[in-house]
């Protein structure tokens, strides 16, 4: 049985809860939250926090399963197949609108003549390689990638400074707090994302009491890690281009890239940024990967390289279905907000409290 | 037409049991070598070979006992025997206290405890034992027709001496290096560790070769796992030959399939006691100077030695260099295709006016252009390695520069990709392992093609598919890039990356999980 040290858990947390986050956060928190959208990205991410801690907490009751199986344990064999068929399809269905994502980002920015599949297939070989390779071996490319992501960002934001206008951020919360408010309610689908993956990576955790804490600094770290980031990129976004501009840009963080410059002789290197985001998306397609192939076996007993080849498949044709553009994005944030949000910030707290309520009653 | 048919089958089908098993000549000796040990039969299995000499003799004792003795003519060392066993037995022994004393029944061990001065004696019982020790270089005697021998090691044959290894050069530090013979290695060794707790474990593999092996490793320093690990590896081999160190590599290597070596390997008995005080396991296998090392990590192949030698900056600047430069081996030619291609808008304006302008009238594209070049560097490299150094160096130089050059004045390569493909060859002479050399030439190839059909999503597809590659690799249990993934934080910051001054070496690299101080004790 493959396992992961408390630190990988905390870099893979990071990384998954990060995915590609990066490049569509700021369009959505300026939107619902205008100039002060800002101040709603850490919030917004924190909300995943009690949400962990209820996984986590489940872990410590029933070792070595994942969410799906203790649903089955606390809720009955046909309730459970029911909640993992919903997380199969919505994991496998936002997979490959993130595959689709990968090509759509690619064609957009630096290469808008090269076929859009071959960047599908690129990025689906690099996902089935990671998958094939294991939990452990996904947990050490998340050690590799995420440090690379955060000085990619880091370059992005630091590069940018020269062209900020503080004027943009002015008034500071003109609106009082429900532009926050209403900004973190739309960042935390990204946050439920993560659970929907710790759901099903809890077989691989270690159990052990010291262990179980580390784990729970381990979510606290990754969160507030990846909420400051996140926080910076939409912050440099408002400052740079200005609210509107960057609610009308999905990816601002494309052109940003596109615009850095150093010493007006070093130019044009988002194509650089991009193998960073590649690397980014690779994180976040296999992490969801994962979540159906743990989803196909623990419900319906699927295993193996021909399942993997069939989710390849099925990635593939959501991957082609929503081509490109606007409408990639509004689908996108449609599951983030009608299916993943709901979803688990429904699942999660049932199961804890059954759980909760069984272990008072003293019921087995 | 079905004689024809039948005749066809008969000499095409062999009868399955006939196809199962190719038998080797060793399997023949099988039954000899089963039988209680006598002179006579080993005279006979061995007598043909005319390297192997006998020599009869007699002792006069209580009783007249007939010797015999045998040994490999050139593998030993014949004033040994002479001085040790000749002159003792024939000449020395009519003065002797025992010898009235000496009988059939009793003359192995009278003559081993008090008759022969020598150091090296052992007694025998087996068949097997006898023809090994022979063949190995030793001296056997036999006394009549008992079943006892004794081994008498006085092996001694022309050998290389200890010199400084070529592939492992260095400014500062020991000149010393391996040599053919195993027991000279060992003590070169045993002069690096002048400890107990070294463990020099002796093994034969090869069943027609014999050939002899050590493994060595300091004792409650390295992994016990690790150490049984690499026995349970050397045990599952069943050749007939082991002609060097090649052929254990491949047989115990984690995953066979791979470009990157999962083995290290060392000339130096510096290095190899460095790396034994690191927890790591040695394998010396008798007529190679190379010996191996396990478990291997991938930084370890581009740090050298003399890191350690020098002091803790220069080390630093020097591995920075070596990283460099097996990143600019591994990628200039394919981030070269990829921005000429794809990504000009990276490069500043008149940089990209000199390169168009260099590309004026080359009739090939830049994948083609560089794919030519570094198949040329390629022949050069290789027809140069194998020639005597005047002309490897000659041939070098008639590449790089003529063949360059005219290349160039023909309008064949441009002057930029030539500069390139230099910087690359001269950059994978930076990497100071042979091994991770010849991997990264190997993954050099699909990386062009990639930047040649996809720019940097090509590269960067590439590049992950090798991380996924290497993070999934294993050297006997050790993750392959440990301590980057999984991270070892004082690991990676003491000797990794940088080498950390000497004082601040406290602990040793952390292999497996338990991490030792350097004193040997939990500091």
């Amino acid at each position: 049985m493959e396992r992961i040290s408390t630190h990988q858990f905390m870099t893979l947390g990071a990384a998954v809860l990060m995915g590609t986050t990066f490049l569509p956060v700021a369009s959505i928190a300026t939107g619902a939250g205008g100039r002060d959208g800002w101040m709603s990205v850490l919030p917004g991410f924190a909300m995943v926090i009690p949400y962990s801690l209820m996984v986590l907490s489940l872990l410590a009751q029933y070792p070595n399963k994942n969410l799906l199986q203790i649903s089955e344990a606390l809720l009955g064999k046909w309730i459970g197949k029911c909640i993992g068929v919903i997380y199969i399809s919505i994991t496998g269905y936002f997979g490959g609108l993130l595959l689709s994502q990968c090509g759509d980002i690619y064609e957009r920015s630096i290469m808008p003549l090269t076929p859009l599949w071959l960047f599908y297939l690129g990025g689906l070989l690099l996902v089935f390689y990671t998958v094939s390779s294991g939990v452990e071996v996904f947990a050490r490319f998340s050690e590799i990638v995420f440090p690379m992501i955060v000085i990619a960002l880091v370059l992005n934001i630091g590069l940018s400074i020269p062209r900020m206008e503080q004027g943009e951020l002015l008034p500071i919360l003109s609106e009082g707090l429900k532009p926050i408010f209403s900004g973190a309610f739309k960042i935390m689908p990204f946050a439920m994302e993560y659970i929907l993956f710790l759901a099903g990576i809890l077989t691989f955790l270690p159990n052990s009491k010291k262990e179980l804490a580390q784990l729970k600094n381990g979510v606290w770290r990754a969160v507030f890690l990846v909420g400051i980031l996140d926080m910076l990129v939409v912050l440099i976004q408002i400052l740079v281009f200005g609210p509107e501009e960057v609610n009308r840009l999905v990816y601002g963080l494309l052109v940003l890239g596109k615009i850095v410059e150093i010493s007006r002789t070093v130019s044009g290197v988002e194509s650089l940024f991009m193998g960073v985001w590649l690397g980014a998306s690779v994180v976040k397609i296999s992490a969801f990967f994962f979540t159906v192939t743990w989803g196909l076996e623990t419900v319906f007993g699927f295993k193996g390289v021909k399942w993997n080849l069939a989710v390849c498949a099925v990635f593939l044709g959501i991957a082609f279905g929503f081509v490109r553009g606007h409408s990639l994005f509004v689908e996108i944030t449609l599951v983030d907000d009608y299916l993943i949000l709901p979803f688990a910030s429904v699942w999660i707290p049932i199961l804890w409290g059954v759980s909760r309520w069984k272990k008072g009653a003293g019921v087995q | 037409m079905r004689s024809w048919l039948k005749m066809i089958k008969e000499l095409t089908i062999r009868p399955k049991g006939e196809r199962q098993i190719r038998k080797s000549p060793s399997y023949s000796f099988d039954e000899d070598m089963k039988k209680p040990l006598s002179g006579i039969k080993v005279k006979e299995i061995l007598g043909s070979s005319s390297d192997v000499v006998f020599r009869e003799f007699f002792i006069e004792g209580k009783e007249r006992i007939p010797c015999l003795l045998a040994a490999v003519d050139g593998m030993v060392d014949k004033n040994q025997l002479d001085q040790f066993i000749l002159k003792p037995l024939m000449v020395d022994l009519a003065g002797h206290s025992e010898v009235t004393q000496l009988t059939l029944a009793n003359v192995v061990d009278r003559t081993l405890q008090s008759i022969l001065p020598g150091l090296e004696f052992k007694k025998i019982t087996k068949m097997e034992e006898a023809i090994n020790a022979i063949l190995s270089g030793d001296a056997v005697i036999f006394f009549g027709d008992t079943t006892e021998a004794l081994v008498f090691g006085a092996r001694g044959w022309p050998s290389r001496g200890v010199a400084e290894p070529i592939t492992e050069s260095i400014v500062k530090g020991p000149r010393e290096g391996f040599s053919e013979t195993l027991r000279t290695n060992t003590s070169l060794l045993r002069r690096k560790i002048k400890h107990p707790s070294l463990r020099i474990i002796s093994l034969k593999l090869g069943n027609l070769t014999n050939t002899d092996l050590v493994v060595t490793y300091i004792d409650k320093v390295a992994s016990p796992d690790i150490v049984a690990e690499v026995f349970r590896r050397l045990g599952t081999i069943k050749m007939d030959s082991m002609l060097g160190n090649g052929y254990i590599e491949e047989m115990i290597e984690d995953n066979p399939y791979s470009p990157f070596p999962q083995i290290a390997f060392t000339e130096r008995p510096d290095v190899l006691a460095g790396k034994l005080l690191e927890g790591k396991v040695g394998i010396i296998v008798d007529g190679t100077p190379i010996v191996l090392v396990v478990p291997a990590i991938m930084t370890q192949f581009l740090n050298v030695n003399e890191d350690y030698y020098q002091r803790a900056m220069v080390a630093v600047l020097s591995r920075f260099v070596r990283y460099l430069g097996a990143f600019v081996a591994m990628l200039a030619p394919s981030i070269y295709i990829a921005v000429t291609t794809f990504h000009q808008e990276i490069i500043p304006t008149d940089l990209l006016m000199s390169i168009s302008v260099g590309r004026q009238g080359v009739p090939l594209p830049a994948l083609l252009e560089a794919l030519t070049m570094t198949v040329v560097l390629e022949i050069l490299q290789e027809a140069g390695l194998r020639l005597p150094k005047p002309i490897g160096q000659t041939i070098g130089i008639v590449g790089a520069l003529i063949i360059g050059d005219a290349a160039v004045k023909a309008g064949l390569v441009t002057p930029l990709m030539v500069i390139m493909i230099g910087l690359t060859a001269v950059a994978s002479y930076a990497i100071p392992t042979f091994d991770l050399g010849l991997a990264v030439r190997i993954i050099r190839f699909p990386f062009m093609v990639l930047a040649g059909f996809l720019g940097f999503f090509g590269v960067s597809v590439g590049l992950y598919v090798v991380t996924i590659h290497l993070l999934s690799l294993r050297s006997f249990g050790v993750p392959y890039l440990s301590p980057i993934a999984p991270l070892r934080i004082r690991a990676l910051l003491q000797d990794t990356f940088v080498r950390a001054p000497w004082w601040a070496l406290k602990r040793r690299p952390q292999l497996i999980d338990v991490e030792e101080p350097r004193s040997g004790k939990k500091g």
